[in-house]
Formats: C-alpha cells, sequence, structure tokens
C-alpha cells in the first residue's frame, strides 16, 4: 500500500479555479481510484484527520465585510475541515429543511377591520419566528395529522402554544387638531396605529405555567411591524402554533439561511513585486494581500528577487476572505504567476438562525438528525430482510 | 388560503331570525361614517345626515385561517 | 348531530397519557420504508427508500462508495413529485448487496457521532479560551 506524501495529498484537495473553467473538481479519495492506496472507510482515519475549528474572533462575511453587530450565538461561522461534500451538503439541507421548530399554524380571527386582509394577516403571523425555553420548546410534543376523513385531535398544552393580538388603534388626545393644523406624523396623531410582534401576548395552559417559566414563549424580534391600522380599526384574533419542519412550509425553518463555502487557496508562484504587488493586492478584497519587504534573505533565497531588498512583496496574508472574485487572472502581468483555487475538504459555515434554536445547537442538531435518518433507514433494512 | 366560519353561529343567527325579528343590526354611514341601528322594515337613511346608503360593518363571526 | 367543538379551545392532557407512540407526523415513527426493486440479484440490488431525498441519498452514495467491495453505486430520485429514492449497488464477488447497504448505514451513524464528539469539544475549548 503506497501512502501519498503530504504535499500530494494537498493537491488532490486543491480545486482548481481558472480565468473560465474549474478543474479537480469531483472527490477521487474511493478505493480503486489511486492504485496501490487504500481508500477504505475507516473511522479512525476519519477521527485524526477531522477538525471542526471556531474563531475567537468571528471572520467577517467577504461579501459584506462592513456588517457588524451580529449576535454570535445566532450568527456563526465555524470550519468543518476533513469531510466530504455530501455530508457537508447533508447537514446543510437539514439545517434548512429538517431542523423541528414551533410556528403559528391556526389563526382564529375575530375581527379584523384594517386594511390589511385577513390571509394576509395571518400568513404574516405565521412567519414571525418564536422564542422561548430550550427545554420547555425540546419538549413539545408533534401534533398528529388527522387520518383521511378522520376527526383532528383538539390541540392540547403538551402540542400547542396560544397566543392572543387585541389592538385598538383610535385618535391621539388632541390628534384631530394637530392633524387639521398640518401635522402627519403617526406617533403624534393616533394610539396603537401599528402592530408590532412585541403585542402578541402569549396565553400559557396548563403545564407549560411551569415549562416555560424563567423564558415564556415569545417573537424573537419584538419589533416586527405586523400591520398598521387608523383609528377606528381593530385587530383582535386568537392564533395556535404547532411543531413542523421547514420541508413542510419555510416558516418552520429554523434558520434564515444556513450556508458554507469553501476555503479559498490563493499561491503566488512567482514573486509579484513592486507597484505589481500593490495593483495585486487591490484585485482581492482587503487583508487578503498583504505587503511585506523584500529581505536580504528573500533576495538571497530566490533569484528573481535579487536586487530587489526594500521593494514591496505580495503575500497571502488571509485568504478567508477572498471571495474568489478572479480578478487577478484578468490582469496579464499576473496570469501566469499566481495559482486560484478552494480546498476541497475545508467548508466555512455560516449559520444564521432566526432565534428559537441557537447556532451552534442548530448543528449539533443537524448531525443528530442525519444519524436518525440512518438509522430509521437500517431498521426499515432489518424489517425488510 | 381560504378561512371557513364556525357551525354553532349559523344555527344561532337562523334561531334568533325566527324569534326576534327586532335585532337591530350595525351598519356605518357613507358620508359621516356614524353607526347606524336599523331594525327589519326601517327606512334605510342615516340618523345624523340623511346619507341613503350605509354600509354593513365586519361579520363578529370566528373565521380561521391557516397561517400559510 | 352534536355541534363541533370550539376549533380555538385548546385542552389541558391527561399527564398519564403517554402521547409519544401515537405521533405519525413525528417522523421517527415510521417504519417500513425500505424495498427491494424487483430484477435484483444477492450481489446486485436496487433499494428504494421512501420520504428521503438527496441529503440522505447523497451522504449514503458517498459512504458505500468507500467501501472496497462495491464495484458500483448510485442513487436517483425517479420523479421530484414522490417521495422516494433509489440506490443501486452492485458488489465483487460474493458480498451481499444488503450487508454493504447495512454496513454503510453503520458507518455513518459512527460518523455522525465522531463529528458531534469533535463539534462539541471545539465549542468547549472555544469558550474556555473566550472566557479568558
Amino acid at each position: 500500500m503506497t501512502v501519498p506524501g503530504a504535499e500530494e495529498l494537498a493537491r488532490r484537495k486543491r480545486l482548481q479555479v481558472g480565468p473560465e473553467t474549474v478543474s479537480n473538481q469531483a472527490s477521487t479519495d474511493f478505493p480503486g481510484h489511486w492504485p496501490g492506496e487504500n481508500h477504505e472507510w475507516n473511522l479512525d482515519h476519519f477521527r485524526e484527520n477531522l477538525k471542526v475549528q471556531f474563531y475567537s474572533t468571528p471572520p467577517p462575511d467577504p461579501l459584506r465585510p462592513d456588517v457588524e453587530n451580529t449576535d454570535p450565538a445566532l450568527d456563526l461561522t465555524f470550519s468543518l475541515i476533513g469531510v466530504d461534500t455530501a455530508i457537508a451538503n447533508a447537514f446543510r439541507r437539514i439545517l434548512i429543511a429538517e431542523v423541528p421548530t414551533v410556528a403559528i399554524e391556526t389563526v382564529f380571527m375575530l375581527q379584523n377591520t384594517s386594511i390589511i386582509q385577513d390571509e394576509v394577516l395571518s400568513h404574516r403571523l405565521g412567519l414571525i419566528p418564536l422564542h422561548g425555553s430550550r427545554d420547555g420548546l425540546r419538549w413539545m410534543k408533534w401534533r398528529n395529522k388527522p387520518a383521511e376523513g378522520g376527526e383532528e385531535e383538539p390541540p392540547s398544552d403538551y402540542n400547542c402554544a396560544q397566543f392572543t393580538l387585541e389592538v385598538d388603534c383610535s385618535w391621539q388626545e388632541g390628534g384631530k387638531d394637530r392633524m387639521r393644523q398640518g401635522e402627519t406624523d403617526p406617533n403624534k396623531l393616533y394610539v396603537n396605529h401599528s402592530v408590532y410582534a412585541k403585542d402578541m401576548v402569549w396565553v400559557p395552559i396548563g403545564k407549560q405555567h411551569q415549562l416555560f417559566k424563567d423564558d415564556p414563549i415569545r417573537a424573537a424580534n419584538p419589533d416586527i411591524l405586523i400591520a398598521k391600522m387608523r383609528p377606528g380599526q381593530q385587530i383582535k384574533l386568537m392564533m395556535h402554533a404547532f411543531k413542523g419542519v421547514g420541508k413542510d412550509h419555510t416558516k418552520f425553518s429554523p434558520v434564515a439561511t444556513a450556508s458554507y463555502r469553501l476555503m479559498p487557496a490563493i499561491d503566488i508562484l512567482k514573486p509579484i513585486t513592486g507597484a505589481d504587488a500593490k495593483k495585486f493586492a487591490r484585485c482581492f478584497p482587503k487583508g487578503v494581500i498583504k505587503l511585506e519587504k523584500v529581505s536580504p534573505e528573500d533576495a538571497q533565497k530566490d533569484p528573481e528577487l535579487q536586487g530587489k531588498e526594500g521593494e514591496a512583496k505580495a503575500v497571502v496574508h488571509d485568504p478567508m476572505r477572498d471571495t474568489v472574485s478572479r480578478e487577478c487572472l484578468r490582469h496579464a502581468e499576473f496570469k501566469d504567476k499566481v495559482r486560484l483555487g478552494r480546498i476541497r475538504d475545508h467548508f466555512i459555515f455560516k449559520i444564521e438562525s432566526t432565534g428559537q434554536w441557537n447556532s451552534d445547537e442548530l448543528f449539533l442538531e443537524s448531525v443528530r438528525l442525519l444519524k436518525i435518518k440512518a438509522l430509521r433507514v437500517k431498521r426499515g433494512l432489518a424489517e425488510m430482510t | 388560503m381560504s378561512g371557513y366560519t364556525a357551525n354553532q353561529a349559523t344555527t344561532a343567527q337562523d334561531a334568533s331570525g325566527i324569534d326576534i325579528n327586532a335585532r337591530a343590526v350595525n351598519y356605518t354611514c357613507g358620508d359621516c361614517d356614524g353607526d347606524v341601528q336599523l331594525k327589519r322594515g326601517e327606512p334605510i337613511r342615516c340618523r345624523n345626515c340623511g346619507h341613503r346608503v350605509l354600509y354593513k360593518k365586519r361579520t363578529n363571526r370566528m373565521v380561521q385561517f391557516e397561517a400559510r | 348531530m352534536a355541534a363541533p367543538e370550539d376549533p380555538s379551545h385548546i385542552q389541558i392532557a391527561d399527564t398519564s397519557a403517554d402521547p409519544d407512540d401515537t405521533s405519525t407526523n413525528d417522523p421517527s415513527n415510521i417504519t417500513n420504508r425500505v424495498t427491494r426493486l424487483s430484477g435484483s440479484t444477492d450481489t446486485a440490488a436496487s433499494f428504494q427508500i421512501e420520504k428521503e431525498d438527496h441529503t440522505l441519498g447523497n451522504a449514503l452514495r458517498y459512504i458505500i462508495m468507500k467501501n472496497p467491495d462495491v464495484e458500483f453505486c448510485g442513487y436517483s430520485i425517479p420523479h421530484p413529485s414522490e417521495d422516494k429514492m433509489n440506490i443501486r449497488i452492485q458488489t465483487y464477488d460474493n458480498v451481499s448487496a444488503e450487508s454493504v447497504l447495512d454496513k454503510a448505514l453503520q458507518d455513518l451513524m459512527d460518523m455522525c457521532d465522531v463529528i458531534e464528539e469533535k463539534f462539541r469539544e471545539a465549542r468547549e475549548e472555544h469558550q474556555n479560551k473566550m472566557e479568558e
């Protein structure tokens, strides 16, 4: 059994990004692909190569490098190194579609004289992400779908959360006079003209009183605007929230989105110095390429750097910030000096939670769910034979 | 998605139509937006401004929707 | 006919009744979703798994391909409107296709365990570092 060298292994993991094409894309670590090598599935080998890396300062999203104020609990970026694309994608798909969440499912409209139609209002209410005690929400059970032609079971405290929303819009004291004088700011004219998610009142029932004592069920973001009203209009409704999965309806998806990208890899084959180096650095997002002074040792080691001591040299500093836009390949002077690519088994996951689960728990739940899927099929297979 | 009205309201309504003919229904005036109560057979006219176009108010029956 | 119950009313459940067993909506209670398609032999078989899609299909295919006894492995979704996934396994020599599928499912489960373990370790390490 031949064991390939570290350099060869690194080369195999590199996805080549050319100016118009992408090559070396498919994973090749299957038995029989490389003659003489052993690529059989080995759990210990996998465990050794697997690496999960968190970052002390959350790495900025290269497409939105100026965005701040992200809550690290809900917006997690981490690296998963050493798995295959199929597995990473399975986790991503499960995060989006199969992690169960509680969201509003039924709306009982008692009064709605606002301009927002009943069904539109119901749709908006369904999309509001809810938040509550973590253990309490996990404790909640699924609601049985009625069998064909059967009766629906009435909801109970272990599978349903109830909310009410009652808002009346009226004139402020002296509001009518102010309007006649030309005032248009609704905050100065009306009372309760905007209905926000914080106006939703949770009605605890039965065991929920105890389970959600310290962390009641509420909207994850209280400032979501549900509807706007004017004096004389009223919204009075009751809502039931149940457990569901994103596969059924997107409102049950626990993430705003979950995505991954592959770690970019930039190789500078021949040194780039001077003004070229500055131009090279501008081809990439800020922070990717750093300019270093050519030191005498560098000049000794590399014949091309002779006589260029003191000049700026382009050095790859933080490839994670790169967006692989291939801008440098558009310029003739850099085309042959740089090789762009991605590392095929280094996944930079970004999990943006809507608030019901924390992002790290979401990933753990996703791993657990993949295991449960495999277990179910295993049981089914055993039953079949 | 469509909603549906609770059944018991219908039966209650039918019963009241036969028993209590003198149930007043609330309408809104087209001009002055004032509340107008009319019983069966009364002339259709706003009490305040005399405008003859009245609008019926939204039902008080509960309507159920799926939040989808 | 009795008037239907007010649909907006929520009952308080009897704590002695265990609601877990009866839930048909909870996906973990669905079994018997694996069938063997016609035309299979001992060493070459197509399995049809219901209620699964690319999520499990591609992951399973990858693990099965890592088995040196496997001559061919592929998965497909016959029609996107139906929730079915077919997976075909052909093996060398006398290895049964079912045993390959069984082993692959077990390997997948073990792999999930390792990933979970490593993630928890890394998370704890990160939390400890952040507290310093």
